[in-house]
């Protein structure tokens, strides 16, 4: 488990708990619309950046991970 | 009603003939047949995923849902985003492996995950048996958008009818590519017509969405509430829960051959990326549901709702434009779920010798199981949502084996696998035919995959115990490298 997993748990554990939050789960509406499906809505959207921070910061482990690898290559090389 | 008629049966040949079009020459095998050569783009991919997503259920429930249950219908929304933010973390693996060993099925990943060929087959039959029900749903669909918009029911059935033969014929001609062409022209016809019904029918009935919506909060505060009820928060949560996790671990078979062609990872990470954004698009039908407990009587006939208001509100040939999208999103899930019953069958249940006897018995079993469920749909047709819900408790049984089967190290064997598997099966059709009381408003398919996961984490210390005591070499085996 790295720390960029728990990046999209946020939008994923905003929707799953849609229905408890009072806030959301009650009458009246937000912008005109049903707060449930704001809430919702809004949280279907923000998965994209989510899973597009995701990517980039695995892109950077991956990256950093290459460049230790190669630096460990080169020292043991070195050793050698 | 002859302009509806005409453009109806129209609709149905043009789906037909776009099918046919996918292909040049037919498929000459199974691979070729049911995964495209593995060489599937961005947009090709991105229609194929999204057929599955938006079906009858989509276009027809969903409105219904809204009508009938206010904002519980908003269930829907999350779980594929969610549902694909797990797929996100997983395409890499899933497709190399994949590449690597020749899957065509979920039934293959399971039968070369555990080394099991039982496996293979138990997982293949359970899911033909429980994605059956799903590919009735669409027909079943087909034929009640056409007789509500004609009141007639000889003409549901003839499209029933017509509808089926057509998709059996180009799904056998062209495959994947077949379902991938219809994919792009039943993705466009849908949003068109969902963007005008969004704009149409509050404007009508209430003067816009806001002011629908205001007028609802005025009347009937309850719809925009999750409350006590057959629909409350424990029915959202769970039935959310066990469609993500069903979607999360491809449980449903006939997600495989789409991801299984992908050209390479990258393609379906993209997707899943972008997907939720797609998703909005669910939020149009149910907009539309919400104008209905404005228009209609309560105990209306839901599925019918969006066609009932649509014939309302606009001219014939616009409701033929309705109707030929909601034909689509029927045609198209049903062709896909045909290559994935027909590819299990042939794959992991016939087991023949020779890629010509298998590629025939698929071939056979597209007939076979289109001809079932026209029969099924035309003798004892059911209400469409419960059919979906009963589709995901019976396969998210198998989301234990599959996620497992993603580790390089495996910690449990096929027995623990297959007798959870046993056991939560067993809990979900006892539940839904038996004692129907009982799970109260939980989604059964969770209590099901709670008996499951139980009885695996308890039969696998066992199964290594016996193994030990045994031959000390088995443990080798149990936990096999991948």
């Amino acid at each position: 488990m790295r720390p960029y997993h728990l990046i999209p748990a946020v939008p994923a554990l905003a929707l799953a708990l849609m229905p408890f939050l009072p806030f959301v789960n009650t009458d009246g509406l937000w912008f005109g619309l049903p707060r449930m499906l704001v809430w919702g809505a809004a949280w279907c959207v923000l998965c994209t950046p989510a899973l597009l921070l995701t990517e980039r910061q695995m892109a950077r482990e991956g990256a950093e991970l290459t460049d230790t690898t190669a630096t460990v290559t080169t020292a043991e090389g070195v050793d050698q | 009603m002859t302009t509806i008629l005409i453009m109806t049966f129209t609709g149905i040949g043009l789906i037909g003939v776009l099918g046919f079009a996918g292909r040049r020459k037919p498929a000459a095998d199974l691979s070729e047949w049911a995964v495209g050569g593995r060489n599937f783009g961005a947009v090709s991919m991105w229609f194929l995923q999204a057929g599955e997503v938006f079906t009858t259920f989509t276009f027809l429930g969903m409105a219904g849902l809204a009508f009938s249950g206010g904002v519980a219908a908003l269930y829907a929304l999350p779980y594929v985003p969610i549902g694909y933010m797990v797929l996100f973390f997983l395409a890499k693996r899933l497709w190399s492996l994949g590449k690597e060993r020749g899957y065509l099925t979920q039934g293959d990943y399971l039968e070369d995950r555990y080394d099991s060929k039982l496996l293979g087959t138990v997982a293949a039959v359970l899911g033909v048996v429980f994605v059956l029900p799903y590919l009735q749903l669409q027909i079943t669909g087909l034929g009640l958008i056409v007789q509500l918009v004609t009141g007639n029911s000889s003409s549901g059935t003839l499209s029933m009818i017509i509808g089926s033969v057509l998709v059996v014929a180009f799904v056998l001609w062209a495959g994947l590519h077949g379902v991938a062409m219809t994919s792009y022209f039943k993705d466009v016809i849908m949003l068109i017509v969902l963007g005008v019904l969004l704009v149409a029918i509050p404007s009508h009935f209430a003067g816009g969405v806001s002011a629908m919506f205001h007028r609802i909060d005025k009347l009937h505060p309850e719809m925009l509430t999750i409350h006590a009820g057959p629909a409350d928060q424990v029915w959202f949560t769970t039935s959310m829960l066990v469609s993500a996790i069903g979607v999360g671990l491809m449980c449903l078979p006939h997600a495989w051959p789409a991801v299984m062609s992908a050209r390479d990872p990258k393609v379906l990470r993209r997707n899943y990326t972008w997907m939720p954004l797609y998703e909005l698009c669910l939020l149009m039908p149910i907009i539309v549901g919400f104008a209905a407990i404005l228009v209609l009587k309560p105990g209306s006939s839901a599925n019918g709702i969006l066609l009932t208001l649509s014939k309302q509100v606009l001219p014939a040939w616009a409701t033929g434009l309705v109707v030929i999208a909601a034909i689509a999103t029927a045609m198209v899930p049903a062709a896909g779920i045909l290559i994935g019953i027909s590819s299990l069958v042939a794959r992991n249940i016939a087991r023949v010798q020779g890629e010509r006897t298998q590629f025939w018995i698929n071939h056979g079993t597209v007939v076979a199981a289109c001809g079932l469920s026209l029969l099924l749909a035309i003798f004892r047709p059911d209400l469409l949502a419960n059919l979906l819900l009963l589709t995901y408790s019976g396969t998210v049984q198998l989301a234990p084996a599959i996620a497992l089967g993603f580790l390089t190290r495996r910690p449990v064997g096929k027995v623990p696998i297959l007798a959870g598997l046993f056991v939560g099966e067993l809990a979900v059709i006892w539940l839904t035919f038996w004692n129907k009381d009982l799970a109260g408003n939980v989604n059964v398919g969770l209590i099901g995959l709670a008996a499951n996961l139980i009885v695996l984490t308890l039969a696998a210390p066992a199964e290594r115990l016996l193994a030990r005591r045994t031959t000390p070499a088995s443990d080798k085996q149990v936990a096999m490298t991948a």
